[in-house]
């Protein structure tokens, strides 16, 4: 047996505050690759965990953050949920030459030198979803979305999709995080009518808005998920509980559900969250088996000629995209691609352009 | 005014060059444009007749000056971007003479590149539409006098002059021209249009 090397490695993650459940399921994904590393005897190094929790203040994620780079001789740091925490996080990872693995699903448009990007970006959910749902359910879309990053630039990135698809938004609407307000958006949905709605709403919001359009559903039989269905880049198995009877007819994407072979190899995960962070720490520890020092190295050093499955010039990674509905409260998939390499600037794999519209005056 | 709609330029495979002495802000930029999906060239003291098929350029403020383009001081074909060392008033105004669209300070770290890219395609897009807008109102302003004696023309035939005026307006309509074009045909065929040729 070889002499394992102790490598401290923090763990970032709210376990209380709106997004909880994300965050215990990326957390188990961690804990449960680090004991898989741990216990393989043919390893050289097991990894000690270094945990802070942020409690759901994106304000104190930089200093947390800051924290385990300074006190601790951990460089690699697995945590984030919101794109809000990850971009307080990124200059202190630059500053320390530190790396943040994020394992969640985000808006695209990002490729730090000091990011690894294990869950999917809008090539691998938003996009095939969009080309999925416009010739199944129609063109006609209603956005909503928390009032950050991720539901302005999901909502933004959709507009442009369905507008060139000859599509039509008839209207987007945001709620502030941890707000229940969905009165308006059902009330808008009541007079709009649209073919589908995409819900970028995250935590209690998206609880209550799935509640809320589940009810009208009953109601009224044009807001039925087999005629309206809602659709979600973020939402996994990890909040189901949370969503109960609401989730059904739900579909969302994602590079993992539950029960589905293939990514990320060995083992079976509670949701995509849970599925990305074990991929992400087991990543890591291939980098650095056998090459004792590694763990102090720069993200681009490691990376350089190891090859594996963070690409050297994004650190993004090459996915499965899997549309999923949920039925009898659990995701079945509908439609399966294998291996799309994440694309955050959409440079690589869009073909074709939104025309350019002439402005006649 | 309402603001025209930003477009978002598609960057895949889009030529950037750095004209910019060897130095780690060349490495840092570059790994930003190349993650972005960017192909990039480096270039140095000076930019040759390649930046033609470029499409965007990164330009030492530093050290720059107006010769090292080809192309005629501060009249860029392509969205210029400074790279900023030394905030002295001098170089930003030379900067800004050169036609730079967007800046970014150095050194460069680990962002910055896409919105500077984004801002500066936008600048440049508007500067262009404001400079055929410009030309064309100032083409106009020119033909002010010839409007003026397509009207009287028209007046002279019995007309007040609002109705002259409206006259000219609806001809410019009928043929599918400008005002002004409408009023330099009037006071080309002097004595003003056959009536006649509007029937029908």
């Amino acid at each position: 047996m070889v002499v394992k090397r102790r490598i401290e490695l923090g763990l970032l993650f709210s376990r209380t505050g709106s997004y909880s459940l994300i965050s215990e399921a990326c957390r188990s994904g961690v804990l449960g690759a680090i004991a898989m590393v741990n216990a393989d005897p043919a390893l050289d190094l097991s990894f000690v965990p270094v945990e802070r929790d942020p409690g759901g203040n994106a304000d104190a994620y930089g200093p947390l953050c800051e924290e385990i780079l300074r006190d601790t001789s951990a460089r690699h740091v697995v945590g984030c949920i919101t794109s809000w925490s990850r971009k307080e996080v990124i200059p202190t990872v630059e500053k320390f030459g530190g790396t943040l693995w994020y394992a969640v699903p985000y808006e695209g448009f990002e490729a730090s030198d000091h990011v690894v990007y294990t869950h999917a970006c809008p090539n691998q959910h938003l996009l095939p979803l969009l080309d999925w749902v416009m010739p199944t359910h129609g063109r006609r879309a209603y956005l909503t979305g928390s009032n950050y990053i991720w539901g302005w630039e999901m909502n933004r990135l959709a507009r442009e999709r369905i507008t060139a698809a000859g599509g039509e938004v008839l209207g987007d609407r945001y709620l502030p995080i941890g707000s229940r307000e969905v009165g308006r958006m059902i009330e808008e949905l009541r007079f709009a009518r649209p073919d589908f709605i995409l819900n970028s709403l995250i935590g209690p919001s998206s609880y209550e808005f799935m509640a809320a359009y589940r009810a009208l559903g009953l109601e009224d039989a044009h807001f039925r998920p087999d005629r309206c269905p809602v659709l979600s880049c973020n939402l996994t198995e990890c909040e189901l509980p949370a969503l109960g009877q609401a989730a059904e007819g739900l579909v969302a994407a994602g590079p993992y559900f539950r029960g589905v072979p293939g990514w990320p190899g060995a083992g079976n995960f509670g949701s995509s969250h849970e599925a990305a962070a074990f991929s992400a720490v087991m990543e890591l520890a291939r980098l650095l088996a056998g090459r004792a020092g590694a763990e102090n190295w720069p993200l681009s050093q490691l990376l350089a000629d190891r090859g594996g499955i963070v690409d050297p010039d994004t650190h993004h990674t090459v996915l499965p995209v899997i549309i999923a509905r949920v039925e009898g409260g659990a995701f079945r998939p509908i439609k399966r691609w294998e291996a799309v390499p994440g694309d955050p600037y959409l440079t690589r794999s869009r073909q074709v352009q939104a025309p350019t519209l002439r402005v006649v005056s | 005014m309402k603001r025209r709609a930003i477009r978002i330029p598609n960057l895949g495979h889009a030529q950037a060059i750095i004209l910019h002495r060897p130095h780690p802000t060349v490495q840092a930029l570059t790994r930003q444009l190349t993650a972005i999906g960017l192909a990039v060239t480096q270039a140095w003291p000076e930019l040759g007749p390649e930046a033609l098929a470029a499409d965007y350029v990164f330009f030492d403020a530093d050290m720059g000056h107006d010769g090292m383009f080809p192309w005629e001081a501060g009249h860029p074909p392509i969205p210029m971007i400074a790279l900023i060392g030394s905030e002295a008033p001098g170089r930003i105004e030379w900067s800004l003479k050169a036609g730079a669209h967007a800046q970014l300070l150095k050194p460069v770290g680990d962002n910055g590149a896409y919105s500077a890219l984004l801002i500066a395609r936008d600048a440049f897009d508007a500067q262009k539409a404001l400079s055929a807008e410009i030309a064309d109102l100032r083409r106009r302003l020119d033909e002010r006098q010839t409007v003026v004696r397509a009207v009287t023309l028209l007046a002279a035939r019995g007309k007040s002059e609002a109705e002259a005026y409206a006259q000219l307006r609806q001809m410019a309509m009928a043929w599918r021209i400008s005002f002004e074009d409408a009023a330099a045909r009037i006071v080309a065929a002097q004595g003003g249009p056959d009536d006649r040729s509007q029937r029908g």
